[in-house]
């Protein structure tokens, strides 16, 4: 087997700017410690306290889905893994990015809630947010489309993107990026 | 026991209910991965509370990043307040922010746009 190259990974961070990088099973503790470095590194490159909050409050919504996601469908640890990555833009924004494996079904309609998500502006993201927020507990809770997209969605300067991976079997890799 | 106290931990708040006082204090980030029953204790406190007696409720609150399940347990709050206010009850929100940050503040006032009660919005001067 040949050994990583570090150097050049080290290169890779770098020239993409990624201050955040974690793939495996994540734990609550690891999402606030990971959290934490993240702020930490936010607030030690002069971001506005209120940037900081929305990069914050992204990667929280974004591994906290997946964690009740991989949950409710009662996923092994290998597959409840959690891929999040946080770089600084050639603008100074910041996009976050995460994915996971879904369901294929779950997939097709994650996207299709992405792409609408993407469509909406502002005004009509606050409805959204405002009407699921009423919305009783378990309607959309286990697709993970709820309330913590719409978030995201509010959140971001730009449309959402999403994709899906095929593995070739029943569970796809989905990823979304939001940048703030 | 008519007295609360939460200590804060790194992503649940740190929670005071002072009964004889009337004042139900909430400081700090809220993004626990179960909302429900962190807060759960919370809305048990303001019904007993509320149904305990006929004195005045304030929320002081000095809330800062609050994840979506966090919002929606704290809808569920401030509706319960909305309802004891429409019945003549005596019931207020301050909510103090870090001047630096308004994303605290805009969550704030977003949450007051449904509540008719007194609903507080200040800078902290801290």
């Amino acid at each position: 087997m040949n050994a990583i190259d570090l150097f050049d990974l080290r290169d890779h961070f770098t020239r993409r700017r990624i201050l955040l990088c974690f793939n495996g099973p994540i734990s609550h503790g690891l999402i606030e410690e990971l959290g934490n470095a993240l702020r930490n590194y936010l607030t030690a490159e002069q971001v506005q306290p209120s940037a900081v909050m929305d990069v914050f409050g992204v990667y929280i919504e974004l591994t906290q889905n997946i964690r009740h996601y991989s949950k409710a469908r009662g996923y092994d640890e290998s597959d409840s893994a959690v891929t999040v990555v946080v770089a600084r833009e050639d603008d100074g924004r910041y996009a976050v990015q995460a994915g996971n494996l879904v369901e294929r079904a779950d997939g097709v309609q994650l996207l299709e809630r992405i792409q609408q998500l993407a469509a909406m502006d502002k005004v009509e993201l606050k409805a959204a947010y405002k009407e699921q927020l009423r919305k009783p507990r378990e309607e959309g809770a286990l697709s993970g489309a709820g309330l913590g997209l719409i978030d995201v969605a509010r959140k971001s300067s730009q449309p959402l993107a999403a994709t899906l991976s095929d593995l070739g079997g029943e569970r796809v890799f989905f990823s979304v990026r939001a940048v703030i | 026991m008519n007295e609360l106290n939460i200590e804060p931990t790194q992503s649940t708040p740190s929670v005071a209910g002072r009964w004889e006082e009337g004042v139900l204090s909430l400081g700090g980030d809220s993004f626990p991965e179960n909302s429900y029953e962190f807060f759960g204790g919370v809305i048990d406190w303001i019904e007993r509370y509320l149904a305990g007696s006929d004195r005045p409720l304030r929320l002081d609150l000095r809330l800062m990043y609050m994840n979506t399940s966090s919002v929606k347990a704290m809808m569920d709050i401030f509706d319960m307040l909305e309802d004891a206010y429409r019945s003549g009850r005596a019931v207020a929100v301050r909510w103090y922010h870090d001047p630096h940050n308004e994303r605290v503040a805009d969550l704030a006032a977003e949450f007051r746009e449904d509540c008719t009660f007194p609903f507080d919005i200040e800078q902290d001067h801290v």
